[in-house]
């Protein structure tokens, strides 16, 4: 079984590992290890402390933060419930007339506004871009991945979590919450 | 090796599938475990006789999508049709080849008209489970003395399959009545040879006979490669050994691509949207029906279980449209299997990794599952909706190894899929109509750690070839003026797509050309929903023409030419040549309204590949290099990438003081503009029940697949907070 360093992980996380080196990765069988060594790396390059029990994305990360399992950025901002839809808790700038859409795309590259809008995901911390999706009127947002967190640690990786939540999407919660409510 | 009939081992597979969760029952790999040497070595002998049907049946071929493309595949079937290994090309077949051949097992055909050695079978048509009628399926029992050990099987995508249009990218095609010639579950011929009436048929209901019948002899030609071969290695191996390996590969393909779902995923639920368009109002169509525009609703519901088996679902599919852009479950699941092994189970390339899959039925009457509804649905081009939805496979499992660390293998989506087909006399007097290759080599993703590549991938085929310039100019009576680099075609990213291209051709020789710029997977008013990690998606297919141009004055006053795209707010077509009918920016699919002369010029762009990050995350290094390779512009560099450059020495290099304050600032631009979430919800939902600003093709759309998926519907109302009865209502037609 394949086992690389620390470095050369980080390496290649940062665009900056040799071909050859790559190569190697690509064509070995994978490193069990990896996941936690990835952690590592991800752990220390945050702005928090809580740790990470998953990165749901480069930028994104679920972690164990005061009994909860929450969503942060690298920065430290809060999305809130991992089961809720991340995208509910950031900000959003959404691109959907040709004036808005030509600060990206121009001339005959610029979609029709009426097919798509472009909706952009912004850390309220950061000011990171975190998600873009381009999908027309009516499309509720991308809930890109729930993680069955507990069967993942506990059947997967062997190592249960001290406590465990629920496989469920709680977004539609949120929302008749905010429907049920003068915002909605 | 059973006596029984075939259907009888075929329904025992699946039963010993179902009780062990072992294909074939095979709990354990025994000669793999007794001999693993030997069971590697014979895997790649029996891979490397699929290749060798494949350069044998190209060379074979006739026309130059098989001949100089390599748009065909071969492959090796176990005795009840499963696929063990396949050749290069066109690898989104492999499935379709292995059902076809169960689907003969499961209708009796070992009976009636039974099976034996030297048959040819074939099919092409989408209601038995073919995905386009050029696409032609063959395949034949293999025997061994007296039994059939194994089948051959091969699809080549022929230049005209005598569409209502001509070529074979049936964009157009009204209903399956329109969709071609049709080879329906038929032998079509015996002793190595095809009937004398298939040809008849071939050559009356074909515009290029010669070229279907030379790609016919082509797949005849791979599959009895195959057969030859094989012999060989049972001789060396023994038909023990090579039949027991031949299902050992199967299913240790299989748990290869189970344990990389355990090992390099996480279990959980993947939801993936997707959207394309198809915009032919006002245009030239066939019949009044078509003069519409339409979108489709492409969504992928993922759930990866506990035990890494994979459940798949596309609830909301949108439903049927009247062009040929209709696709067969079938055909769908084959190509899935492609996606899938690309990405997960690629080690050995076979039936094994989509066993693990459980593929809810889409829903009856939707683009994915015509048939139940719409039994006249045409499918002239079924892959355009079905390679677009592919597209999410990538982009959701480069999410899901990222979260395991494994960086190196993640991968954004694709890019959109644009075809130029020419129909007409060329420069010898001869008919001729066909595809060119432009579009099998696009830009590849973006990958985790850099950028994509240029020109050098295609979702549907491995071979990411788009041929020799010169042997299309012996083809088709055009002249290549520029096959360039497309700019900023790849997404903006951290990473972004590697960069698509744009062949310019000047028409000539000829006494009239039709050009069809085809719909394969294009986007033309739409962007694919592809901005992974903050990227933005790549740009939409917009062709242009010049008609009766000043290119033979320019020529012979020897002035410059036109030889690229020119600027997205500056094409060349309208600011290099003159023209009397100049279109800059057309919106894809369509057939040019009238045929094309000598001297015209088209200007046709193939996509890059989708990018991955936040742009302004990019290397300012790898910016400054676009800009002085002409890969980007200033404008995206500024704007989008946040890099300011300077040019101390001719070439530019990034100022990273004022780059870092750009971006600083770029950064608080958008926390200032953006809102929070909810307040965005509570605007916008007012918008989505006004059905404000919704084109008549998303109201279509949204209302097809919310009727046709009555849980996405409720979902949809519950998101936005809509009444119960809530509907989306087209225009009255």
């Amino acid at each position: 079984m394949a086992s690389f360093d620390k470095a050369d992980i980080e390496k290649l996380i940062d665009g900056v590992l040799p071909w050859p080196a790559t190569q190697d990765m690509l064509k070995s069988s994978k490193d069990e290890d990896r996941f936690d060594k990835y952690v590592e790396i991800m752990q220390a390059r945050v702005d928090f402390d809580d740790p990470i029990l998953l990165p749901l994305t480069p930028q994104l990360f679920i972690v164990s933060s005061g009994g909860e399992r929450v969503v942060k950025c690298k920065c430290g901002q809060s999305f809130g419930d991992y089961r809720v839809n991340w995208k509910l808790s950031a900000l959003i700038h959404v691109r959907d007339d040709e004036q808005k859409m030509r600060e990206v795309y121009v001339g005959r590259e610029m979609p029709d506004p009426a097919w798509l809008q472009l909706r952009e995901y912004i850390c309220e911390g950061c000011g990171t871009q975190l998600e873009v999706e381009a999908v027309p009127r009516g499309c509720p947002p991308d809930f890109e991945f729930l993680p069955d967190l507990d069967t993942f640690y506990s059947e997967w990786l062997g190592r249960p979590l001290p406590d465990t939540a629920t496989f469920e999407d709680k977004t539609l919660e949120k929302i008749a919450e905010w429907s049920n409510s003068a915002g909605g | 090796m059973s006596n029984f009939p075939l259907r009888d081992r075929m329904h025992a597979n699946d039963d010993a599938f179902k009780t062990s969760g072992s294909l074939f029952g095979l709990t354990k790999l025994n000669r793999k475990e007794d001999d693993p040497g030997t069971y590697e070595a014979v895997w790649h002998i029996l891979s490397n006789l699929c290749n060798t049907a494949w350069a044998t049946g190209c060379k074979v071929s006739s026309s130059p999508i098989a001949a100089e493309g390599g748009d065909a595949l071969w492959a090796l079937h176990t005795a009840t049709g499963e696929a063990v290994c396949i050749s290069r090309g066109i690898s989104a077949h492999a499935g379709l080849l292995s059902d076809m051949i169960k689907h003969f097992i499961e209708l009796g055909y070992e009976d009636y008209p039974g099976f034996k050695q030297g048959d040819i079978f074939e099919n092409n048509d989408p209601h038995y489970g073919g995905i386009h009628s050029p696409d032609f399926d063959m395949c034949m029992p293999l025997f061994h003395e007296d039994k059939l050990i194994a089948w051959a099987s091969c699809v080549s995508h022929v230049s005209d399959s005598g569409s209502v249009t001509p070529g074979s990218i049936g964009f157009l095609n009204p209903d399956c009545y329109s969709d071609g010639i049709p080879i329906s579950m038929e032998r079509v011929g015996e002793h190595d040879a095809f009937y004398p009436w298939y040809e008849m048929r071939i050559r009356s209901r074909t515009r290029t006979p010669d070229f279907v019948m030379g790609d016919a002899r082509g797949r005849l030609a791979g599959c009895i490669t195959i057969r030859e071969r094989l012999q060989d290695v049972i001789e060396k191996y023994s038909l023990d050994f090579v039949l027991d390996s031949m299902n050992e590969y199967v299913e240790d393909s299989r748990r290869y691509a189970v344990a990389r779902v355990k090992n390099q995923c996480v279990p959980g639920r993947i939801r993936k949207s997707q959207f394309k368009d198809l915009a032919m109002k006002g245009k030239r169509v066939l019949l009044a029906k078509q003069d519409i525009d339409c979108m489709f609703n492409l969504p992928m519901d993922l759930t990866i279980n506990a035990d890494a088996s994979v459940d798949l679902s596309l609830a909301g599919a949108s439903g049927t449209v009247p062009f040929g852009e209709n696709i067969s479950p079938t055909a769908l699941k084959s190509g899935l299997m492609m996606g899938y092994s690309h990405i997960v189970g690629f080690d050995m390339f076979n039936s094994g990794p989509t066993s693990a899959w459980n593929v809810e039925m889409p829903p009856d009457g939707s683009w994915a599952n015509p048939y139940p509804v719409d039994f006249q649905a045409a499918s002239g081009v079924a892959w355009a909706p079905a390679v677009t939805w592919l597209s999410n496979l990538y982009e959701v499992f480069g999410r899901l190894f990222q979260m395991r660390g494994f960086v190196e293998e993640m991968a954004a989506g694709s890019g959109s899929i644009m075809t130029a087909e020419f129909a007409g006399i060329n420069q010898t007097g001869m008919y001729l109509t066909g595809l060119t290759l432009e579009q099998a080599s696009q830009g590849s993703p973006a990958r985790g750690y850099s950028d994509g590549q240029n020109s050098a991938w295609c979702i549907y085929t491995p071979e990411g070839d788009f041929g020799n310039a010169e042997v299309g100019e012996l083809y088709y009576p055009i002249l290549f003026l520029g096959r360039n680099v497309a700019p900023d075609s790849g997404g903006f990213g951290k990473f972004r797509g590697g960069l698509g291209h744009t062949a310019v051709w000047m028409v000539y020789n000829t006494p009239g050309l039709e050009y069809q710029c085809g719909d394969a997977g294009m986007r033309s008013k739409t962007v694919g929903n592809h901005g992974m990690y903050g990227a933005y998606p790549t740009v939409p297919d917009r062709p242009g023409y010049g008609h009766k141009t000043n290119l033979k004055e320019l020529i012979d006053e020897q002035k410059p030419l036109i030889h690229e795209r020119g600027g997205p707010d500056n094409p060349a077509v309208t600011s290099k040549i003159i023209a009397e009918l100049s279109e800059d920016s057309a919106v894809a699919p369509f057939v040019t309204p009238e045929s094309l002369v000598d001297y015209d010029v088209i200007v046709h762009p193939i996509s890059g590949a989708q990018a991955m990050g936040d742009p302004i995350e990019r290397d300012p290094e790898s910016v400054a290099n676009d800009l002085n390779e002409g890969w980007t512009t200033q404008r995206v560099a500024n704007d989008i990438h946040g890099v300011v450059t300077s040019k101390p020495n001719g070439h530019l290099v990034p100022d990273l003081d004022a780059t870092a304050k750009r971006r600083a600032a770029i950064r608080e631009d958008r926390k200032a503009r953006a809102v929070p979430f909810k307040q965005w919800w509570a605007e916008e939902r007012k918008k989505v029940e006004a059905q404000e600003n919704m084109d008549n093709a998303v109201r279509v759309m949204w209302e097809t697949s919310m009727r046709l998926s009555p849980e996405y519907g409720a979902n949809i109302r519950k998101f936005w907070n809509l009444p119960e009865d809530f509907t989306f209502t087209p225009d009255a037609s």
